[in-house]
């Protein structure tokens, strides 16, 4: 029974091959696209499991009044908290950013190359997490000046050699210091903690390797800057622990910030429980939650395709149905027919699928910049599930098209009277306009987030960041003839005729700024005011002249106010955010005013137009300029001819100036719009989801108008015998389809505009939904929906009404 | 064999009531050949739908065998039907997907027969009708008359007591039409109840018995020499 069910089926699908290609492709499409969405959920959704001890590990993390949260606390609280709460087993902290710098392998004509990936960690790093440790023993990184590699940073620096025990230089912020490699790695791309070096901690416990940075300082509670990961005992109540640990911070930290400490499971580091925990993650949730709904959309599409084509096809094989009947078919075993062919049609789209996945995986990587494959989908239990709904759906749209058909009567089947009736037709309708209505949906998500891309991207920022090329200053070098040579270097950048303006700083806008502090007030500030975050950046007396940032009142800061040292300084310059914020009625009135951070007293010399530092998804912060011959970021505006000669010179300079240095330079303005690399992504999936909805969509229109051609041929060649044109014909049969585009556009419009106005929330400046892009969106799916109706309508149009009239 | 009394079906849409058999009575014996005649709607066509149980009357009482089986529901219709009766159409109804011997397998199939029971049997019906050299090929390649054999071959095979044959040289020229006709009297004088509706007197010469029906009644009956 079963082989002939079988051969059955496969010769319906080759006997109808319009109708099998569009099942086929259309069911291929949407599994394709929902087993792509889902790998990428999977990878998602595995980050961090391989740690063995995932389930007990949590982050220690800030929380401000404002419930604002950060991971970076000061690294004193580790051996603080261990010593006084036994319900901590141990600890592992490492940090982030503060170890970047230059690295070179000792030795003869090695090549020196910026690390960003790098940081320091603590001894029992490798023993605390489960990372691959492909060679050396765990412990070794307890010893300061020693180093573990990845297997990647290996062999850059040392080629096909054995890097064990081989002396790497590193020359940061806390000056040179050589490193002995004891060890390599492989972290996997499903992990938060990312490192290509990891240096000895330890090193940093010698004051003498400070290089005068005591806030780095180990055993310190005043500098938030590394990442605190704590196991405990089993069983342990992590929020009863989170009120020990701030009642902790509150008895040994001397300046009251308000801030409360927090435990975050290690487990929700990279994606939160829920949309509701607020607390910082690597991963987003939202976006994983947007990109599923998208996948079930989809497949939901190709499902609502795949009933519909069966249903109207149906009406040709009611025939065969009642000869079944008549000879003997219950109508348990015709469901079992139907339900079969059914399975054999999705089984085909499933294997079809799988090459379109594996062909399109390259683009779909490149997209969502991440390396997966079908194997990622194993990673977590969700293929489980995954599966399940392909299995489910497939059955039940198999399952309503095989009760269709088996109920049919057979006396109507042989006496042909099915194919004259609208049985399914309602039902025909409201999954076509579902489909519509998803896709216009898609459509007008698209448009949106384009429309808010442009926006961020072309909106005046306040501040010119066009040709303006930042270097990345010196880290090498750093000795007593520094300054000297930094100062030559830039008046020598200065007297080149291409070089139009230049500027020295700590900070550059679309970088993030130098560090956020509070403990700011003036004279009239309430109480509370000093736990206000403001943003704090280092700049010379260029920078607003180089950026073009204009000033709303006072003045520029001088040459001699940036030379003055640190601790020395009494100058500082406001933006309008943040002399409002300090309570300031004015720009001008907070000139010349002074203003107190906790204990020193600095003057406002002038205050900033307020300028976009940061992305527009941001509100503008409020900022303090302070005055400083700071070389981290080195920009210069250069004039748009001769632009690779222009910094072949600029780089000749610089290696004159700071030789053993890398010359790294970026573009500001491309480097400004990196920060919408997230919305450019979610354009590209909303592009592609939109069009690959409206193609699944269209086959299905397709299939159904050729369907509704052969349905009516006769009515056609009857219409055209009374003088009906090709136009009449055109518009009879397409007008009741585009009737229901109209009716999906009407369901999408408020669904879709609800959904846009949601994810723009996220966004501090915003385009505003107008009214044209729902025409345009409604548009656009009626004349897609209409091109593709025609083709079949025009060639039934056109068709010989007496060959039409012979066909009954 | 069979015997209906009253039968009463009545056709309604929101308009209109058709009346397709008003109080109908007759019997018809095991091992007779009986034809039905009469115009166009008089009711033939509903009758012998009501006889192969697929469609319910209205009123009155069917027995088949001397059971009634007017009120059956459809698994017990189906079950009757598959183990009883054969079908032969006026338009062969013979599924185009499958080929000539998978045609005539079909109800084998559905009554449970083995794989290789059923070939024994099958290929017995085709040789009969005739039709065996013709085994794999599909009903589009054969000739009205032969594909109305596959679909005698097909009502034969699961050698029911009673025969149904609705119009079943109506697509047939004289030729095929006698060949059809000549299947059916060999049939019945092996034993196989007949009834069959048809518009020809050259057919129903074939018979034992003809029925003549208007607007759902039977007006005349005749034995024919």
């Amino acid at each position: 029974m079963f082989r002939l069910y079988t051969k059955i089926a496969w010769r319906n699908l080759v006997r109808n091959k319009i109708y099998s290609v569009i099942n086929v492709a259309g069911l291929a499409l949407g599994i394709t696209a929902f087993l792509l969405i889902l790998e990428y959920v999977s990878f998602e959704k595995s980050y961090n499991n391989f740690h063995k001890n995932l389930r007990n590990i949590y982050r220690l993390i800030n929380e401000d009044v404002k419930g604002v949260t950060w991971p970076q606390v000061e690294p004193g609280w580790a051996m603080k908290a261990k010593e006084s709460l036994p319900e901590i087993t141990s600890y592992c902290r490492f940090e982030e950013g503060t170890a970047k710098g230059i690295v070179r392998a000792d030795g003869e004509n090695t090549e020196p190359f910026r690390e960003s990936d790098i940081g320091y960690a603590e001894g029992n790093f490798f023993e605390f997490f489960d990372f691959n440790l492909l060679k050396g023993q765990a412990a070794a990184l307890k010893a300061p000046n020693t180093v573990f590699i990845s297997q990647k940073t290996a062999t850059k620096y040392f080629g096909n050699t054995d890097p064990i025990d081989k002396v790497m230089t590193l020359s940061n912020q806390f000056g040179e210091a050589k490193y002995s490699v004891k060890g390599i790695f492989n972290i996997p791309e499903n992990s938060d903690i990312r490192y290509e070096m990891v240096f000895s901690l330890e090193t940093l416990k010698n004051p003498a390797n400070l290089n005068g940075n005591n806030w780095a300082a180990l055993d310190n509670l005043g500098s938030q800057y590394i990442n605190t990961y704590f196991q405990l005992s089993p069983n342990t109540d992590y929020k009863i622990l989170e009120k020990k640990l701030t009642n902790l911070r509150n008895q040994l930290k001397q300046d009251k910030d308000g801030v409360v400490f927090r435990l975050q499971p290690f487990a929700n580091v990279h994606l939160p429980a829920s949309l509701s925990d607020t607390y910082q993650t690597t991963g987003n949730l939202k976006y994983v939650y947007i990109l599923t709904t998208i996948a079930f959309l989809i497949l939901l599409i190709a499902w609502f395709n795949y009933i519909n084509l069966s249903t109207a096809n149906s009406l040709k094989r009611a025939n065969e149905v009642g000869v079944r009947k008549i000879v003997g078919a219950t109508q348990g075993s015709l469901v079992m027919q139907f339900l079969g062919e059914s399975i054999l049609v999705n089984i085909l789209g499933f294997s079809l699928a799988l090459v379109l996945v594996t062909l399109i995986q390259p683009v779909f990587n490149q997209v969502m910049k991440k390396e997966i494959t079908l194997a990622t989908l194993t990673r977590t239990s969700d293929w489980i599930r995954g599966f399940a709904l392909l299995v489910v759906g497939s059955l039940l749209s198999g399952i309503y098209t095989a009760y269709t058909l088996s109920n049919f009567n057979p006396v109507e089947t042989l006496k042909n009277k099915l194919t004259k009736t609208t049985k399914g037709g309602y039902l025909r309708k409201t999954l076509v306009v579902s489909q519509f209505a998803i896709s216009i949906a898609l459509v007008l998500a698209t448009i949106l987030i384009y429309q808010q891309l442009q926006y961020m991207q072309n909106k005046n920022l306040g501040m010119n960041a066009n040709q303006m090329l930042v270097i990345r200053g010196p880290e090498i070098g750093r000795d007593s003839t520094y300054k000297q040579r930094k100062s030559s270097f830039l008046n020598q950048v200065q007297s080149e005729s291409f070089v139009q303006d230049f500027t020295a700083s700590g900070t550059y806008p679309g970088g993030w700024y130098n560090f956020n502090t509070s403990g700011f007030t003036q004279p009239g500030s309430k109480s509370g005011d000093e736990l206000k975050s403001y943003a704090f950046a280092i700049i010379d007396n260029r920078y607003l002249d180089a950026y073009q940032i204009k000033l709303k009142a006072g003045r520029n800061f001088t040459e001699a106010e940036c030379a003055v040292e640190w601790n020395d300084n009494s100058k500082v310059m406001l933006n309008e955010r943040a002399a409002a914020e300090l309570g300031f009625m004015s720009a001008e009135e907070a000139v010349n005013k002074k203003i107190k951070w906790d204990e020193r007293a600095l003057e406002v010399v002038g205050v900033v137009k307020d300028y976009h530092h940061t992305s527009l998804q941001r509100a503008i912060d409020p900022m303090i300029f302070y005055p400083q011959n700071n070389s981290t970021y080195m920009a210069v505006r250069l004039g748009t001819q001769h632009m690779k000669q222009d910094i072949d010179r600029l780089e000749t300079l610089y290696k004159l100036s700071f030789s053993g240095n890398p010359f790294e330079y970026f573009f500001m303005d491309e480097n400004f719009n990196k920060q919408y690399a997230t919305e450019q992504q979610y354009g590209q999936l909303f592009t592609a989801a939109a069009v690959w909805a409206i193609f699944i969509a269209c086959l299905g229109l397709f299939g159904l108008t050729t369907f509704s051609v052969e349905s009516r041929t006769k009515e056609i060649g009857i219409r055209k015998v009374l003088g009906a044109s090709i136009t009449d014909i055109t518009r009879l049969l397409s007008g009741d389809f585009l009737k229901l585009v109209i009716i999906a556009a009407v369901i999408a419009f408020p669904l879709a505009w609800f959904g846009i106005q949601s994810w723009l929330q996220d966004f501090a400046y915003r385009v505003s939904i107008e009214w044209w892009v729902f025409i345009i969106a409604g548009a656009a799916a009626m004349l897609i929906a209409f091109a593709t109706i025609s083709i079949q309508a025009i060639k039934a149009a056109m068709s010989n009404p007496v060959k039409n009239l012979r066909t009954e | 064999m069979i015997k209906i009394t009253n039968l009463e079906k009545i056709y309604r849409t929101e308009e209109v009531e058709t009346v397709a058999l008003n109080k109908l009575s007759f019997e018809v014996k095991e091992g007779e050949f009986v034809a039905v005649m009469g115009p166009s709607g008089c009711g033939k066509s509903t009758l012998l739908n009501i006889l192969g149980l697929l469609d319910d009357p209205d009123a009155g009482s069917f027995l088949f065998n001397g059971i009634e089986v007017a009120k059956f529901n459809e698994r017990k219709r189906a079950d009757l039907r598959k183990h009883n009766i054969g079908f032969v159409f006026q338009s062969f109804n013979l599924i185009d997907e499958l080929t000539v011997f998978e045609n005539v397998e079909l109800p084998l199939i559905y009554t449970g027969v083995k794989t290789a029971e059923r070939k024994r049997i099958v290929e017995e019906a085709l040789d009969k009708m005739q039709i065996m050299h013709r085994r794999n090929h599909y009903p589009q390649q054969l000739s009205g008359g032969q594909q109305q054999r596959v679909a005698v071959a097909r009502a034969v095979v699961n050698n029911p007591k009673l025969i149904l044959a609705d119009e079943p040289t109506g697509n047939l020229d004289s030729s095929n039409g006698n060949e059809v006709m000549q299947l059916l009297t060999d049939l019945n004088e092996q034993g196989t109840t007949i009834v069959m509706v048809t518009h020809s007197e050259h057919d129903a010469r074939y018979s034992h018995r003809v029925i003549r029906m208007l607007d759902g009644q039977t007006v005349m009956e005749n034995l024919m020499a």
